[in-house]
């Protein structure tokens, strides 16, 4: 390992062990990592849509290209700038709005498939008492209309309403509780990562 | 000019996207890509906005020197360091400073960011299974089969932990994922619906 | 005896069941005899509409029509009973209580950007917050992930600050954007809990892996916490580190319920409806795929 890079992995380390450190309290080394996290994260995202977007979408297509009909996205992108006049600042509506209504656009049908259809489709499945698939499949289906009917608006929750709406929130509990447990060997494994990585670099570092 | 035609221009533009999805024809998808990449080059230029907004903020708490203001010196820095480096110094590729401050201060900052989750969830559950109400008491109970089953130490103790993990993966899981979907793309689309058609006019702030 | 006279006492809405619309009868003959999926064509690249997805079609005309026809009804003024949403009392209450401690209240917005509809939502909810909080000597924080939050985030909060009357209260640099990087927000929206010590974190919006990371600091931190998202993995994180989560659909509902506009809320009693129509469909399905039937769940079929 070659002095730049031990000093690089060195810093790498540093920043590690920065971070961790907030386990024990609020630290000057652990606001170093955090300052240096928002800004260096906020610079890395500049670049990139510096050299990812601007570049390629703009500079290229309108200066060396002349495909001149990419000027019309820049004028609307400048006139975000118009949040700096207190004056013009409404200008920028205009292309908060054409983002918008491309974000709602997009959305809506994709929503609708992705997460009415589809799990409607899936649900309409065979049932019965006569073998477990089939039973499952019943439980599955009067899991969501229980879970459906919690998020119902327009009524109480009283009665015998209330008592499906109940069960509903149960079955959303036992579903969040899967959830929880089922993500909890993910973020082991993530320490265990960069615990690998302290590890390598001390290896490495002291040759034992 | 205010109000009214960016309201329109959110309709029309919502509206083309929904026709988008259906139609397939050939010669109109290359201009729905386009409006796409339109969308994220406005966004660029937006991004101006933050990065203004972050030296804003801190140069006001520095110049007063407001508490903490020395860090703020050290997010400032960082921010023009990396955009200097970028622009003038080489550029992004393998070998410059951006790179190596990418994968030396970036990188190992935000994945131990992620990976003090592993001791916040071990905290988080700890509390789950103090438990204070039933339906508290139903998802600790689960998260705790879920985690059991998910390790040879559970099918050690029952070797039907596993199974058991399965079926309620399959099943209530299953169901109540699907219900908080349905509900809450029917909640999303009426909403995105009230933004397109103008009656929520979040977007357009004040006077 | 015509059947029209028929009383139910016992549940009034068993009658709407016995006796659906005729609109919705209609509706459903026209689901299981599925008289347009014979058109489905295989190459589509030259042809100017979709057929694979004329169900889709039909079912955003549906949904459209019906939240319409719920916004008119409620502008004409017909009553629309909707049920108090918990999630509400929780957001007052907290905020009520860090206005109480002469303590920061901090919202958090969540990490994309207003494209996404859970944001939109949000950003309905934090004018409504300005609006409580602007009445005390409390600061709102506002911590921003994505850039284009900034600008709807800042006339929000000062929108809620006029409405209330107290303009001058107003600070922009409480709105602060940090970063577009997920774990990099954490940290800032993080330091911000430990060393400002808001009385009351509200997050809302989309969430993903930070969620927990935000919400267990904030308990650190001894703050009421309110969450609500529609990201289904991230809401046990919520739940067991929050003092009130709202869960899905009720984070869009407490936006329209927020806005107090009898317009906006006629468009949640239009998505109920939706619901119960789809549960129907849900149950139908079920139940003809049983007996052998799949002509009627193939409809909701898409590719």
């Amino acid at each position: 390992m070659g002095t730049g890079e031990i000093l690089w992995n060195g810093l790498a380390l540093f920043l590690t062990l920065s971070i961790f450190s907030i386990l024990y309290k609020d630290n000057p080394f652990y606001k170093i990592a955090e300052h240096l996290v928002v800004g260096v994260s906020a610079g890395y995202f500049a670049i990139i849509l510096y050299y990812n977007s601007f570049i390629p979408k703009v500079w290229v297509p309108v200066v060396h290209e002349s495909k001149f009909l990419y000027i019309l996205p820049t004028i609307l992108g400048v006139l975000m700038w118009t949040r700096f006049s207190r004056k013009w600042s409404w200008v920028s509506r205009y292309p908060i709005a054409a983002y918008m209504g491309i974000g709602m656009g997009v959305a809506i049908p994709v929503t609708m498939q992705a997460y009415i259809l589809v799990p409607l489709y899936a649900t309409m499945q065979p049932i019965g008492f006569t073998s477990m698939a089939l039973f499952n499949n019943l439980l599955v289906a009067a899991g969501v209309l229980c879970a459906l009917v919690y998020f119902f608006f327009s009524k109480e929750h009283t009665g015998a309403f209330g008592g499906v709406a109940k069960v509903g929130i149960w079955t959303l509990m036992v579903g969040f509780g899967a959830g929880f447990g089922l993500t909890v060997m993910g973020r082991v494994s993530l320490l265990i990562e960069r615990f690998t990585f302290m590890r390598d670099y001390l290896q490495k570092l002291f040759g034992f | 000019m205010r109000r009214e035609v960016p309201i329109v221009i959110c309709f029309l533009a919502g509206l083309s996207f929904i026709l988008e999805y259906f139609i397939p024809h050939q010669s109109v998808r290359p201009f729905f890509e386009n409006f796409r990449q339109w969308a994220i080059i406005v966004m660029t230029f937006a991004y101006v906005l933050g990065i203004s907004n972050i030296v804003r903020v801190n140069y006001h708490v520095i110049h007063r020197k407001g508490r903490d203001w020395f860090y703020k010196i050290i997010l400032i820095v960082g921010l023009f360091f990396m955009i200097i480096m970028g622009v003038f110094f080489g550029g992004i590729g393998e070998g410059t400073v951006f790179f190596w401050m990418y994968n030396n201060a970036y990188s190992p900052l935000q994945s131990t960011m992620f990976a003090l989750l592993a001791f916040f969830i071990a905290s988080a559950a700890f509390r789950a299974f103090r438990v204070r109400t039933f339906q508290a008491s139903l998802l600790a109970i689960t998260a705790l089969i879920v985690m059991l089953g998910r390790v040879p130490v559970g099918e050690n103790v029952w070797k039907s932990f596993p199974d058991l993990v399965e079926w309620i993966m399959n099943v209530p899981q299953l169901a109540g994922k699907r219900a908080i979907m349905i509900g809450a793309a029917l909640g999303a689309i009426s909403t995105a619906l009230k933004v397109l058609v103008g009656l929520e006019r979040t977007y357009l702030g004040g006077e | 005896m015509s059947l029209n006279v028929v009383k139910f006492p016992v549940f009034p809405h068993l009658k709407k069941i016995i006796f659906p619309p005729r609109w919705l009868i209609l509706f459903f003959l026209f689901l299981i005899l599925n008289p347009v999926s014979s058109y489905a064509q295989e190459d589509l690249s030259s042809s100017w509409f979709n057929y694979h997805r004329v169900n889709m079609l039909v079912f955003l005309i549906f949904f459209f029509a019906v939240i319409v026809i719920f916004i008119e009804r409620a502008k004409v003024g017909k009553s629309l009973f909707i049920r108090r949403i918990a999630g509400l009392d929780a957001i007052e209450e907290a905020v009520g209580r860090a206005t109480e401690m002469g303590k920061p209240v901090l919202y958090i917005s969540g990490i994309e950007d207003v494209d996404n509809i859970q944001t939109v939502a949000s950003m309905i909810i934090l004018g409504n917050v300005a609006k409580m909080v602007a009445g005390y000597e409390t600061p709102l924080y506002v911590p921003v992930c994505m850039p284009f939050v900034v600008p709807i985030a800042e006339e929000r909060v000062k929108e809620g600050y006029a409405a209330a009357g107290k303009p001058e209260a107003y600070n922009r640099d409480n709105v602060r954007y940090i970063s577009s990087e997920q774990f990099a927000y954490a940290a800032g929206v993080n330091g911000i809990m430990m060393r400002e010590k808001p009385a009351a974190n509200l997050m809302f919006g989309s969430f993903y892996a930070e969620s927990l990371l935000m919400a267990e600091t904030g308990l650190a931190t001894g703050a009421i916490q309110v969450a609500g998202t529609a990201n289904i993995h991230q809401l046990p994180f919520f739940i067991v580190a929050c003092d009130y989560t709202i869960i899905g659909e009720e984070l869009f509902a407490t936006s329209a319920y927020l806005s107090k506009e009898p317009k906006l809320l006629g468009s949640l009693k239009g998505s109920d409806l939706a619901k119960a129509i789809i549960m129907i469909i849900l149950a139908v399905g079920a139940l003809l795929d049983t007996l052998g039937i799949t002509h009627f769940a193939s409809w909701f079929y898409i590719e």
